[in-house]
């Protein structure tokens, strides 16, 4: 289907309108299925995008996105005049190669030992197990972070004065929160996550495994000379994507484990806690929308870096 | 009223004209002036939840809307949760309701007149559509409700105390030796009696308890919640400001807060506790907690009932300053700019604020379910479990001259206490302060109001808690923090505003 569309779009180009009705009729029925994701794309994505001149604008109620008056760069001014540009930037990358290296990580190990265990009940249910905390929302996720980790009744320092330790109080210690933030980041993605690779996995013809086992490969060498040079091409387009959102903070995530406690936001406060704590009593929808456009601009020059890097090492692995 | 319906009539006929309203009946007809021949649903938005009986109740305000102004009015929730994010939603996503509760600061009226969220009101429309609310609310309320000169909200009209006092346990008052807590230094000891003793006192350092001994207020439309910049509400002649970060008190106090939670006066986890602020209290984790006089009231009953030898009591930190009324905006309803009934939706707000029918079902529920009449004036509590007195965001068309008072069978300690603190008050009301009615408009220097919110995430609370390492590098950072983010320039449109503000009130 995709070469097909290649050619209708290469012979638009020569020309000839009549043609050109011609190949859209003959072709129908393959445009009649695109068109749920086009006209998805164009809904979902275009048309908000047009949101984006909010950015330059002084929003009032009664003029709205189109008849509110021009201000030019004023609405970007107050991130930068905050002193914490810097921080909340660093944070917010950091956090995110952190999480997309180790996410991937873990990640395609669970994929691997789960397609490695015979037992097909027992992976199921590991299975299921992993996949759980998907669906646990970050609200209860920061109750039962503070139900562990608080001074006067948590989990954590019950054990540690129960062997004589010293209680700790993680929430005025920011050392400790780059580690929490990553483990419940991981904890509740890695089942979902995985589960593109066990795809990727069961799509490998198993004849190669058949070679490989003729060859006398052992456990190891099945899975580093096969499975995972095989589901590489996966790898490395979901680590495109998610390189897509690099300057973008899980607000859900930062804001219920973190809340409004300062003591911890040197290393924990990113760009879209920042903002919402900025501008939530104000209600500016300007800055808001300019903090975005900061955001998915940055994100964009990043994919096109990351894209390029990736195509220097094998081109067919690139998004574009 | 008919007699004010009637003295209305004259300025109807005007009025009609220019809302292009026809047939007008002549003064002679006595039920209405006004055309409502047309019957319209009107959606009103309030804070908070929806309780079990709500809908029972307003289908019977309901009966009596649709006879005497032809129209329906349905509620809508935003909940105390969400109404931060959600309120805005509203008028920006262009939902079409016609009547909304709004609040200085605290219920976003500044923001969104300064967004043009809110019809402007002018006194001729209010004169023509709510004749009696004109009557009755006061003209310093009015006057509260002004930005540049037009009014966008029609305040609630009581005297509100705006003072928070303490619920604290009278058992572990006694075991501490204390008989009373009437000023900081008693408070101070305490708290730190409680942190001797391994008992949290609260749910963190009493802030608003420390300035207000200093005689000072928060200033409406600040930053932080008008925290940031306080003035002198005890001296009608200071018209300066106190900018915390410039002032010596605010390091002394941080100070005493850093040895407060460093002996253990209150959780080092409270910045992400998300309990309420009567939780500590209730459940026996603080000695106290710090509320409003009347809600101090309800859950030290509570308290009490659970726990037969806590005997918990009230006391006011702050005995010797005179008490501030709240600003009547601290209250209140508007109508959307986008509304199609404007005119419908302030005759029913007319009904709701001067109707006692009205008022009482809004206010206590159905007569005979939920509350029975003592007398004229006063009321007594069947069953509030289902629609509590006074809980279902009606507090916008408060109105002290219909309110009936509760009428308490059993009378407990804490009733005498309530009604001796309420009367001593009353007979001690601080002067006006011409910054009692200031609100500052924040919109010219939105960029570094936004700065400034930004920057203090990391040091200001942390600070009023006492949870920091070094005080002095704490403050010194916040205020460099401050200065680059622009304060400055806010304190100076500030200045300039009040002044604006005092000028035009003392014409």
């Amino acid at each position: 289907m995709r070469n097909t569309l290649g050619r209708v779009v290469f012979k638009m180009k020569n020309g000839k309108v009549k043609k050109f009705f011609k190949k859209l009729y003959r072709y129908r029925i393959f445009l009649l299925m695109l068109a749920p994701a086009i006209i998805y794309t164009l809904i979902f994505s275009y048309y908000p995008m047009t949101g984006i001149v909010l950015a330059f604008k002084k929003y009032t109620y009664k003029g709205g996105i189109w008849g509110s008056a021009w201000n030019g760069f004023e609405n970007f001014k107050f991130f930068f005049q905050s002193g914490q540009a810097w921080t909340v930037t660093r944070n917010t990358v950091l956090y995110n190669i952190m999480f997309i290296i180790v996410g991937t990580f873990t990640q395609v190990a669970v994929a691997v030992f789960l397609t490695e265990i015979s037992n097909s009940r027992f992976r199921k249910l590991t299975q299921s197990m992993m996949f759980l905390p998907y669906f646990i929302s970050w609200v209860i996720v920061g109750v039962m972070a503070f139900n562990i980790f608080s001074s006067d009744y948590g989990f954590m320092n019950r054990i540690i004065t129960f062997f004589g330790g010293e209680k700790i109080t993680f929430y005025t210690k920011p050392q400790y929160w780059p580690f929490i933030i990553l483990f419940f980041n991981i904890w509740k993605g890695v089942g979902y996550g995985s589960v593109m690779y066990l795809a990727a996995i069961m799509g490998i013809d198993t004849s190669v495994y058949e070679a490989a086992a003729i060859d006398g490969a052992n456990v190891f060498q099945r899975i580093f000379r096969v499975t995972i040079p095989m589901i590489m091409p996966t790898v490395i387009i979901l680590f495109l994507m998610s390189v897509g959102g690099i300057f973008r903070g899980n607000f859900d995530m930062f804001y219920n484990l973190v809340g409004n406690n300062g003591l911890l936001f040197n290393y924990t406060d990113v760009i879209d806690t920042l903002t919402m704590r900025a501008l939530i009593s104000s209600n500016n929808f300007g800055m808001a929308s300019a903090i975005g456009l900061f955001q998915s601009v940055l994100c964009f020059i990043t994919v096109l870096i990351a894209n390029k890097l990736v195509s220097l090492y094998d081109k067919d692995y690139t998004l574009f | 009223m008919r007699k004010t319906m009637k003295k209305a009539a004259a300025l109807v006929l005007g009025a009609s004209m220019a809302v292009g309203m026809i047939g007008v009946i002549p003064a002679a007809a006595e039920e209405s002036e006004i055309d409502i021949s047309e019957h319209v649903d009107l959606t009103m938005y309030l804070i908070g939840d929806r309780t079990p009986d709500f809908d029972e109740v307003y289908g019977k305000i309901n009966e009596i809307l649709e006879e005497k102004l032809n129209c329906s009015l349905s509620v809508e929730f935003l909940s105390w949760g969400e109404h931060d994010t959600k309120y805005s939603l509203l008028f920006s996503g262009g939902e079409e309701f016609d009547l909304i509760f709004t609040a200085s600061s605290w219920c976003h009226y500044e923001q969104t007149v300064a967004l043009g969220g809110f019809e402007p009101l002018s006194e001729e429309f209010i004169q023509t559509y709510a004749p009696d609310i004109w009557e009755v609310v006061p003209e310093m309320a009015w006057d509260q409700a002004r930005i540049d000169g037009e009014i966008y909200m029609v305040p609630n009209y009581q005297n509100e105390f705006g003072q928070d006092v303490m619920a604290i346990r009278g058992d572990l008052m006694e075991k501490y030796g204390f008989e009373e807590i009437t000023n900081w230094d008693e408070l101070m000891e305490f708290y730190k009696a409680c942190a001797a003793d391994g008992q949290y006192a609260s749910q963190g350092g009493p802030w608003y308890q420390y300035f207000q001994t200093y005689g000072l207020s928060t200033t409406g439309g600040a930053p932080k919640a008008g925290e940031l910049i306080l003035y002198h509400a005890q001296d009608a002649e200071d018209l300066e400001f106190t900018y915390l970060l410039d002032w010596d008190g605010f390091t002394d106090y941080c100070k005493q807060m850093k040895e407060l939670a460093d002996l253990g006066a209150w959780s080092p986890d409270i910045l992400n506790s998300s309990d309420e602020r009567q939780t500590g209290l209730l459940t026996g984790r603080t000695a106290g907690m710090t509320w409003n006089l009347g809600t101090c009231r309800t859950y030290a009953k509570q308290a009490n009932a659970e726990n037969e030898d806590w005997n918990v009591v009230i006391v006011d930190p702050v005995t010797e300053m005179p008490k501030k009324v709240n600003s009547y905006i601290n209250n209140g309803v508007a109508i959307n700019a986008m509304s199609e009934n404007k005119e419908r939706a302030m005759m029913v707000l007319n009904e709701f604020y001067t109707n006692p029918e009205v008022y009482d079902l809004a206010m206590l529920g159905i007569e005979g379910k939920h509350w029975e009449a003592v007398g004229d004036d006063q009321y007594k509590v069947i069953d509030e479990s289902n629609y509590g007195v006074s809980s279902n965001c009606n507090w916008g068309w408060n109105n002290c001259t219909i309110q009936r008072t509760e009428y308490i069978e059993n009378r407990t300690p804490l009733d005498d206490q309530y009604d001796a603190i309420m009367e001593e008050w009353n007979a001690n009301v601080k002067p006006q302060h011409p910054y009692d009615s200031f609100n500052f408009d924040s919109t010219n220097v939105s960029t570094q109001f936004a700065a400034v919110e930004a920057a203090l995430g990391s040091y200001y609370d942390p600070l009023v808690n006492g949870l920091v390492d070094d005080v002095d590098a704490s403050v010194a950072a916040l205020k460099d923090a401050l200065e680059s983010a622009g304060i400055r320039d806010i304190i100076e449109e500030m200045e300039a505003q009040a002044a604006e503000h005092v000028a035009a009130t003392q014409e």
